[in-house]
Formats: C-alpha cells, sequence, structure tokens
C-alpha cells in the first residue's frame, strides 16, 4: 500500500476510534444555548481517580486500587516510550510536572481532581482551571488550527458539533506535560480528539481519543464522567500554587 | 515558558535586555519551548529575538506623540488613537473624562451592557505608578526617557488626591521607598518584583499590564490578563470568607447604566502596584467604578483604594482604557491576538494562550536577587 493511503486508512482509523461512542440521547431535558446547541456552561470535577493512573492498578501508597479508563486496560507504548514510561514511574514523586504546577494540559486538566469552568458562548467554550487558573479556549466558530503554530500547554482547540455531541480537535502542543502522577505521558506530537456529551443535565461524558506516532502504537481512548458543582454559591477559588514557593515574600508588613 | 527575561536585574544588564523594559520582561508568552533543561541553548536566539524587540520598541517610542497636546495633562479629551500597529508603551498624555449615565449601546442577552472585547491602558505601563510616563524612578539607565519638566508627561493615576500621591501611612511609605531603591539592585528576595517571577498582575496592576479581553456570560464578566485571570460575579452572592486571600481578589459587582460597579475584597496584596512598589495590604477594601463610554470605544477604571493598615485615608485612582478591534493591527504588548484562519472573509480576532510559570517556581531561573 502506499503511503498516502496508508495515512488515510489511519486517519479513518483514528476518526472512527474517536467517534465510536455511543450516541444515545441524554435523560431529561438539557441546558442549551440560545442557538439551540448544547450549554455546557458550569463548574465541573470527576470523582474519578483517574489522575492517579489512567491504567489499571492495585493500590500503593500514593495511590487507591483503580480499575482505570483506558479502553481495553492499558496505553499502546512504544517500546522505547515505554521505558521513559517506567523511569518517570519511579521518579513521580519529583517528576510529575503537578508538583511544579506547571498546566495540567489536555486531557489532564479535564479528570484532574480540582474544579474547572466552562463559559460558553456561541463562538466558543472557556475552560479554566482552578488549578493554576490557566485558560483554554476551544472555538466553535468554524475557524481552524492555524498556519504559524506555537507549541501551546494547552493546544489549540478547534471544536464543532455532531448532534449534541461537542467534538474538540486538539493539537500543537508542547512535552512538557504528563497524563497523570503514574508518568504516563505524550510527545509534542500528541493530537487530541475529545467528545463531550450530557449524559443529563448535570453529567458530561468525556472521552478523548490520543494519537501521539512518536510515543504509542496506535491511537487509544479514555473516557471519564464529570459531574456539575451544584452546592449553593459555590465558586472557582484560584489556585495559582506555583507562586507559593516566593509569596510569603510580599506584600511589605506593618512593623509590629 | 516565560522567554521574556524577568527583568530583575542583576546589575548591570545589556541596554538591550534592560531596554525599555516593557516588551522585554516576565510577559506570559505562547509557550515556544524552554524547558528548564533546555534553556541553555535557547537562550542564545531568544537575545537575538530580545534585540529585535528592543529595535522596535525604540522606534516606537521615538514615535510616540509626547509633544502633541497642547492642553494641561488630563484636563482635554483626546481622540484614542486608531490602530496603527504600535507596540509602544507609552501613548497618550490626557485622556477623556466619562460620565456615569445611561447606556445606550449594545446588550447582552441578560441585559449587560455588552463590553466584550479586547482592551488597553491608554498612557503607560507599570514603570511608575505616580509619574505613568516618567520611567523607574533611579533607573541607571535613562533610554532617551524625556528628561523634560514633570509637566509634559501625563498626570498621577492618583486622582485624589489632588497632589497625585497614595496617602501611606509612614511605615508604608518607608517602605515603598525601600522597594524602589533597591528595584535596580534587588538584594533581598522582596525586592523583586512579583510580576518577574509571572505571578498574577492583580488588582490594580493588570490594568497597567499588557492588554487583555473581556468576555461577558450571564451573570458574570471575565477579565483574561496577560498575567492572570478574575471573575466578576453579578448574581448578588456574599464574598468569599474573609480568611481566604488572593492575587485577583474576590469581586461582586452590579451595572449602573453604563458603570460597572465592583466590590473588591480578600485581596492577597501581593501584587504590588508596579516598579515603583506601591501596595495594598491584605485588609484592603477597593471599590472600582468602570464607567464605559456609549461609544464603545474606551471606558475609564476609577477605583477607591481604602486599607487603614497601609493609608491614612482612602483615595483614588484613574486608568483610562481603549478598545481595540480587529481593524487594528496585532501588536506585542495592547493587542496580543492573531487572526484566525478561516475559510470566509471575516477578520476574527483570537486570543492566544499566556501562561507563563514554568519557569519561575522560586526565583525562577533568572530571575535572582543581586548582591
Amino acid at each position: 500500500m502506499k503511503l498516502p493511503s496508508l495515512l488515510a486508512l489511519g486517519a479513518t482509523v483514528f476518526a472512527l476510534m474517536a467517534g465510536a461512542a455511543g450516541a444515545a440521547a441524554p435523560v431529561g431535558k438539557i441546558p442549551r444555548l440560545p442557538n439551540g446547541k448544547p450549554d455546557f456552561s458550569g463548574i465541573w470535577e470527576t470523582t474519578s481517580a483517574a489522575d492517579h493512573g489512567l491504567e489499571p492498578h492495585g493500590g500503593r501508597r500514593d495511590a487507591p486500587p483503580f480499575a482505570g479508563i483506558v479502553d481495553g486496560g492499558s496505553i499502546p507504548y512504544l517500546p522505547k516510550a515505554l521505558e521513559q514510561r517506567r523511569k518517570n514511574f519511579e521518579q513521580r514523586e519529583q517528576a510529575d510536572p503537578r508538583l511544579k504546577c506547571y498546566t495540567l494540559g489536555v486531557p489532564r486538566g479535564v479528570y484532574y481532581r480540582e474544579p474547572f469552568q466552562l463559559l460558553q458562548r456561541a463562538e466558543d467554550l472557556t475552560q479554566v482551571f482552578q488549578f493554576g487558573h490557566s485558560v483554554r479556549t476551544i472555538a466553535t466558530n468554524g475557524t481552524q488550527h492555524p498556519d504559524n503554530p506555537n507549541d501551546w500547554w494547552l493546544g489549540d482547540s478547534r471544536g464543532r458539533w455532531d448532534g449534541d455531541t461537542l467534538v474538540v480537535d486538539v493539537k500543537h502542543f508542547n512535552d512538557e506535560t504528563w497524563l497523570d502522577r503514574s508518568g504516563n505521558f505524550h510527545s509534542d506530537a500528541l493530537h487530541v480528539v475529545e467528545r463531550w456529551r450530557y449524559l443529563d443535565a448535570n453529567t458530561i461524558e468525556y472521552r478523548a481519543t490520543l494519537e501521539d506516532p512518536q510515543v504509542y502504537s496506535r491511537p487509544w481512548s479514555l473516557s471519564v464522567l464529570l459531574h456539575r458543582h451544584r452546592e449553593a454559591n459555590f465558586q472557582l477559588v484560584e489556585n495559582y500554587c506555583y507562586t507559593l514557593d516566593y509569596d510569603a515574600h510580599y506584600p511589605p508588613r506593618p512593623p509590629k | 515558558m516565560n522567554p521574556h527575561l524577568h527583568h530583575a536585574p542583576e546589575a548591570p544588564l545589556p541596554l538591550w535586555e534592560r531596554g525599555w523594559g516593557e516588551g522585554l520582561q516576565a510577559t506570559a508568552r505562547p509557550s515556544l519551548q524552554p524547558s528548564p533543561a533546555r534553556g541553555e541553548r535557547v537562550h542564545a536566539r531568544l537575545r537575538q529575538r530580545l534585540v529585535k524587540t528592543a529595535l522596535i520598541v525604540a522606534t516606537v517610542l521615538a514615535l510616540s506623540p509626547y509633544s502633541d497636546a497642547q492642553t494641561p495633562p488630563g484636563t482635554a479629551p483626546t481622540p484614542y488613537r486608531s490602530g496603527g500597529g504600535g507596540g509602544g508603551i507609552s501613548q497618550e498624555r490626557t485622556y477623556p473624562l466619562i460620565d456615569s449615565g445611561k447606556w445606550t449601546g449594545k446588550r447582552l442577552r441578560d441585559g449587560q451592557p455588552d463590553v466584550q472585547g479586547h482592551w488597553s491602558n491608554t498612557i503607560a505601563n507599570h514603570n511608575n505608578w505616580t509619574d505613568p510616563q516618567g520611567g523607574i524612578p533611579g533607573d541607571p539607565a535613562t533610554r532617551g526617557r524625556p528628561a523634560g519638566p514633570r509637566e509634559e508627561r501625563a498626570i498621577s493615576r492618583v486622582t485624589d488626591p489632588a497632589d497625585g500621591q497614595i496617602p501611606f501611612q509612614p511605615w508604608a511609605k518607608a517602605a515603598q521607598e525601600d522597594f524602589l531603591a533597591h528595584f535596580h539592585n534587588p538584594t533581598q528576595p522582596q525586592y523583586i518584583e512579583p510580576l518577574a517571577r509571572c505571578a498574577p498582575g492583580g488588582v490594580p496592576k493588570s490594568f497597567i499590564w499588557h492588554g487583555y479581553e473581556i468576555r461577558q456570560y450571564p451573570g458574570l464578566v471575565v477579565f483574561l490578563f496577560n498575567s492572570g485571570t478574575r471573575f466578576v460575579y453579578l448574581d448578588g452572592r456574599p464574598h468569599l470568607p474573609a480568611n481566604i486571600k488572593l492575587w485577583n481578589a474576590d469581586s461582586r459587582g452590579r451595572w449602573e447604566g453604563n458603570t460597572l460597579v465592583v466590590d473588591v475584597t480578600n485581596h492577597n496584596g501581593k501584587a504590588l502596584f508596579g516598579r515603583t512598589g506601591e501596595f495594598i495590604s491584605e485588609n484592603g477594601h477597593i471599590t472600582e467604578r468602570y464607567v464605559f463610554s456609549n461609544d464603545g470605544k474606551g471606558y475609564n477604571y476609577v477605583a477607591t483604594f481604602d486599607d487603614p493598615t497601609v493609608y491614612t485615608r482612602p483615595w483614588t485612582a484613574t486608568i483610562p482604557a481603549r478598545r481595540w478591534t480587529a481593524d487594528d493591527k496585532p501588536n506585542g504588548w495592547h493587542f496580543e491576538t492573531r487572526l484566525a484562519k478561516h475559510d470566509g472573509k471575516e477578520r476574527i480576532v483570537e486570543r492566544e494562550e499566556r501562561i507563563c510559570h514554568e519557569n519561575n517556581g522560586g526565583f525562577g531561573n533568572t530571575a535572582q536577587p543581586g548582591g
């Protein structure tokens, strides 16, 4: 088979995987924007232990036992990448970028155990993560990935609607983020396709398919549920944790 | 990454690195690469880029219309300069007063005046709080700053009291002067301006830092600053518990005609107001009025600062701002945007990711105390 056909086949398989979720209608009415699209505005958080490790694992001192959220169980690493992953795991208590309060990236920010807020207009969604208070914009105005991209912490996100499912194509990442506390990782060639859809008015099913030819032998998918924070007056409380090392030096204090 | 060298100056930096400072410091840039491990080899490239930036800034400053205005500063309306693509920091000497009153412009579906879009201050950056176009006092490199009389530059941001000075208590005045005296050669960590470490700009410095975007939602106004993000809730909810202190404080607002009135508490006081070291403490209370002009082109930020720990009486600051639109050319200071790629003809402005913390833990890679 010629190379272009192989690429085309790969793209088709990837597209099929990314779209693999069944599209059962949500239970009950869901919030909608004036344009009729589902309105995901709200503050969301998973109850999953995914951030401790995406793959199935038994209990250990730094993580509860967990059945994992990876379709098929394990991440299909290339041999060399698997070795890197093993090293990352051994060094996780020092090397996890979250410990430096680095922006968590996509998809980790979605299933990290701190809330994030979605704000939605017809033309875009804004995702504000409490952790680091970083901001991601998902364009839903028909715009495309830029021709002159940088390597962004959160990638470049272009969304479209597939019925009531928001499908987001994300690429142009840097390679500084991990996928969890267990050292699962990616390169700057990471490409993520997310599918966001309501199961009911207070529950979102989030699926992400990841491909990265430098790290994985084939695309793979994960899925978590996100729950709406419904506590009265619940709000994000900015967590600029990267300032903790030096913030005690400010402001000047009055003499005692 | 923060390629923009972290100005916390180890003395003496080369001219291009100290530059006019503004374009060259810890601005949250789209992350190009630098992990700490790669920092070294990236450095040379960054220097080249910085030299270019300094030259551009120099050119823009040379063209800036310091001497255009014939009226006393702050007294006469000055037309907003349109676009031009200048990345210049110092711009207008004067600004129009805007009266609070009715809003006759566009509204959003929840009834709020629609003030969404891109904005920046029209006077100068955070180099100097009370003499905004006067540079950083004690700066060993004068770099062509206007040496003329004070009257030739924009008035103080302090618009009450009339002397343009913050009514500091003696200890606080001494602390501010101590910060400024050490700014150019910081021998202790507290003399490093927090923004140089990629800390959030906070209230009110974020309004005199880079350009920023306002997005509005039912019951909510969101400011996306170059460094930091701020939510203003309009739904009448109570403030957070008093012991929670935040870089961007806790904001509760309401619209009164063309004016967004915001009650600001829970301030951690850490961000400082600028390179001259003015500050508020965690006991401070700020009442902000954002007075928007009905033509949608500008607004004045008029805020009263009250803090029995730091000031002898409440005082007021005024910071004028202008709107930037798709008709303006993106630039590296006031309007850090790009045009979106799409199939249509419309010019769609996009804000880029602004993340600036990964090299700045502790003292940061380069924000080191000197001495």
